[in-house]
């Protein structure tokens, strides 16, 4: 490894060295603002690396890792996630005062496995990264120990992910049983030269398969979403719906690119059922819900079916409709959640939909941000999520994906429905007395209220001037496909 | 048939019956030991493979140290008693049907797929799985993984001692 | 011996797996039984990282073909090991909060 690679990797060193210094804060018994600053600063530091080493980019670190372009702007949309998070995270764990200090090692460890997804090259990277991520999420979901809750879901989650895991690891097997190769593009070079054997290849994608819709929350197995998003703490929540999915989402595009994955025929059968399947169920199990958050988590797996229309394709105009929606996608859950934990009580989490009857008559800043976020999920004009959904519909129109198109137009007219149901909730008159706001720091509750206003001017820009975002994508992306020669 | 032949035969019978016995124990603690005779099975077919790293790192991480901590959870909680409430019988049959439907799944295509005639895995010889070689490539090429591994055990000590300690 | 015995045993040790996470009620023996169905992959990774050894050593040259199979299942054991402490970790917990390690009594969360 010569030091230009290790340059490369610079962002990762310091993503990693920001939970140990995080822990190092904690055995000089620091108090938790301090620890919050530090990891603020952290992140943004991390940012400064990314900038700093983008002129060694692309960098293919043999033969497990990539830096590209491709890796930078999944990594830097993870790495926004988590500075959003941790702000976020703050009023939330600071009112519960349940040793809230180790959370942030967990999640910037949780990040660093996101992150290393975004730039692996190769099964053993590829399960290394999930697992540092899952590892780390089974603790963050039982963060809250005394809540039955939490019990409940992080069982759920930790039984399914080991589970899935198992079904990942046997899929690479027999990948690498049919092709003597575990890095991505030594597969795709024996599959060109020497054929294969369908059988072998389709279980082992099938059973890989299962394993990334598990971890995506894509129906059929999408089980245990609803209730690990309920269990889990608000913040933890907003994580796993933004971050765990970024990640897992880029492995697969790298993975899809460089295999050529959409053009075996059985995959694409696969991969559209499970969209279709997806936006059908999510959005119909959504209707009827009562608590905010299992209502999100059912949108989120209706969600991550349109981006897999975007997937469908696997040409360059589908994979940067993806990035967009997956960008539009994460900043509408930031904002949605951050509401979440801006009304969390001390007792309980703000999930009962009656905890927002109102909300906009009590606080009209959190209330039109709540709107803005809902519109955007709903896929209104001026809003993120419309250029994104029309970004998605264009790449699958262009193929001529019929199917998955009219399913995901269809359904999206189902979403409306409730997204406009808690809206119509939000204006409503109430007679409800809420208890008194709670008394923070008042630079964290400007910190958050600036955060949240950087996330409603990044939800109307980015619906409003889409160009800019889209160029921004290409731009990273066209580093990205430049070939790597060493 | 040679001895090859009668251990790959014996560790294979050893293993089946030591995962069934797992399934159908009632009592915690002999899953656990028929757990462990699975191991040592595995670990024989390791060596069998000539692969005497991994055939001592099994016997050490999994044998060792992981049904060690098992045993130790189940003694911690008193679960040595054979009361453990069953699943509905509608859920055992359509549990051992789907493992049944994946099994007859993987065997049909072992049976039918031509690819895998003539494919042997080679045993007693082929110096691939000995600590040299595998030390070697381990600490030149896979040195990241190596070192996220680490960062792997950070993230599951925070998370044991978070959620294990007492209030 | 031939590869299909392999994949045969792995597969049986797998669904055998399989079975016991779908059937078993004690949260203990369900992450057993998750353990049994990561060391059948084991045993199959090192199967073929043999078989792919055994391939290229006959077409002479000295070669590292195989040794990613290896240090794969190398990998594996390690992560499995982070992932009993986290997970019985979880499991101790359990037993605190709901007396009891039976995953049934996990379904209170609904709406």
């Amino acid at each position: 490894m010569d030091s230009l690679q290790l340059q490369a990797l610079l962002p990762f060193i310091v993503l990693a060295s920001a939970s140990v210094v995080i822990i190092l804060l904690i055995a000089a018994r620091q108090s938790h603002t301090v620890i919050q600053i530090t990891g603020f600063l952290m992140m943004c530091l991390v940012v400064l690396a990314m900038w700093y080493v983008r002129d060694v980019l692309p960098r293919a670190i043999m033969p497990l890792l990539v830096v590209d372009g491709m890796a930078a702007v999944f990594t830097g949309l993870i790495v926004f996630c988590v500075l959003i998070i941790g702000l976020f995270s703050f009023i939330y764990f600071e009112e519960r005062e349940e040793n809230p200090k180790e959370y942030y090692i967990l999640i910037f460890l949780g990040t660093l496995g996101a992150a290393v997804l975004t730039i692996s090259r190769h099964f053993i990277s590829v399960f290394i990264g999930l697992e540092l991520l899952s590892i780390s999420l089974y603790a963050l979901i039982a963060y809250l120990r005394n809540r039955n809750n939490a019990v409940e879901a992080g069982m759920k989650y930790l039984v399914l992910a080991a589970m899935s895991s198992a079904f990942l690891l046997f899929g690479m097997a027999l990948i690498y049983m049919d092709t003597g190769s575990m890095d991505f593009d030594g597969i795709a070079k024996q599959l060109q030269t020497q054929g294969h054997s369908p059988a072998l290849f389709v279980t082992g994608i099938g059973l890989m398969m299962v394993a990334v819709c598990f971890k995506l929350a894509l129906v059929p197995f999408h089980l245990w979403a609803a209730d690990v998003y309920q269990g889990a703490p608000v913040p933890v929540t907003n994580f796993i719906a933004t971050v765990s999915k970024i990640g897992v989402f880029a492995v697969l595009v790298r993975f899809a690119q460089a295999v050529q994955l959409q053009s075996y025929h059985f995959a694409v059968i696969i991969i559209s059922f499970v969209a279709i399947v997806s936006m059908v169920g999510g959005n119909l199990l959504a209707i009827k819900q009562q608590n905010i958050k299992r209502l999100l988590a059912y949108s989120s797996i209706a969600h991550l079916g349109y981006l897999l229309v975007a997937f469908l394709p696997g040409n360059a105009a589908g994979i940067e409709a993806g990035m967009f929606y997956l960008f539009a996608y994460s900043i509408t859950l930031l904002a949605a959640f951050g509401i979440v934990t801006m009304l969390s009580g001390r007792q309980a989490d703000a999930d009962q939909l009656e905890a927002y009857r109102g909300l906009y008559w009590r606080n009209p800043l959190m209330g039109a941000i709540l709107t803005v976020a809902l519109l955007s999920l709903a896929g209104i004009p001026l809003t993120a999520g419309f250029i994104g959904k029309f970004a998605v519909l264009n790449a699958g129109v262009q193929q001529q994906l019929w199917l998955p198109v009219i399913v995901l137009v269809i359904t999206s007219v189902i979403g409306l429905y409730y997204y406009l149901r808690i809206i119509s909730t939000l204006f409503a008159e109430t007679q409800v007395i809420f208890p008194k706001e709670k008394s923070l720091h008042p630079l964290f509750v400007a910190g958050t209220y600036g955060a949240l206003l950087v996330l409603l001017i990044l939800l109307l820009g980015a619906g409003i001037f889409p160009s800019a975002v889209i160029d921004g994508i290409k731009n990273f992306l066209c580093q990205g496909f430049r070939i790597i020669n060493f | 048939m040679g001895t090859t032949q009668i251990l790959f035969w014996f560790l294979t019978a050893l293993a089946l019956l030591g995962a069934i016995m797992v399934l159908v124990s009632k009592n915690p603690v002999h899953s656990v030991l028929w757990l462990i005779v699975v191991f040592f099975a595995i670990s024989g077919h390791y060596i069998l493979l000539n692969a005497q790293f991994l055939a001592i790192v099994n016997l050490i991480v999994y044998a060792g140290a992981i049904m060690v901590l098992f045993l130790f959870v189940i003694m911690l909680m008193n679960l040595n008693a054979e009361t453990e409430p069953q699943k509905s019988i509608w859920m055992k049959f359509f549990g051992v049907a789907t493992g049944g439907l994946l099994l007859s799944f993987f065997i049909s295509f072992i049976v039918s797929s031509i690819d895998l005639k003539n494919k042997t895995a080679q045993l007693k010889e082929g110096d691939v799985g000995l600590i040299k070689n595998l030390g070697k490539v381990l600490f030149s090429d896979y040195v990241i993984p190596f070192e996220i591994a680490s960062i792997l055990f950070l993230s599951a000590m925070v998370g044991a001692v978070v959620i294990g300690k007492k209030d | 011996m031939p590869i299909q015995y392999y994949i045969a045993l792995a597969s049986a040790l797998f669904c055998i797996g399989v079975v016991g996470v779908l059937t078993r009620r004690n949260a203990i023996i369900v992450f057993m039984c998750i353990e049994l169905m990561l060391n059948a992959v084991n045993l199959l990774l090192v199967a073929f990282s043999k078989m792919h050894y055994a391939k290229a050593a006959a077409a002479g040259a000295v070669t590292t073909a195989g040794t990613e199979g290896q240090l794969f299942v190398f990998f594996i054991m390690v992560v499995a090991a982070a992932e009993v402490s986290v997970g019985l970790a979880i499991i101790v917990m359990m037993y605190r909060n709901v007396h009891s390690v039976d995953v049934n009594f996990l379904n209170r969360l609904k709406n």
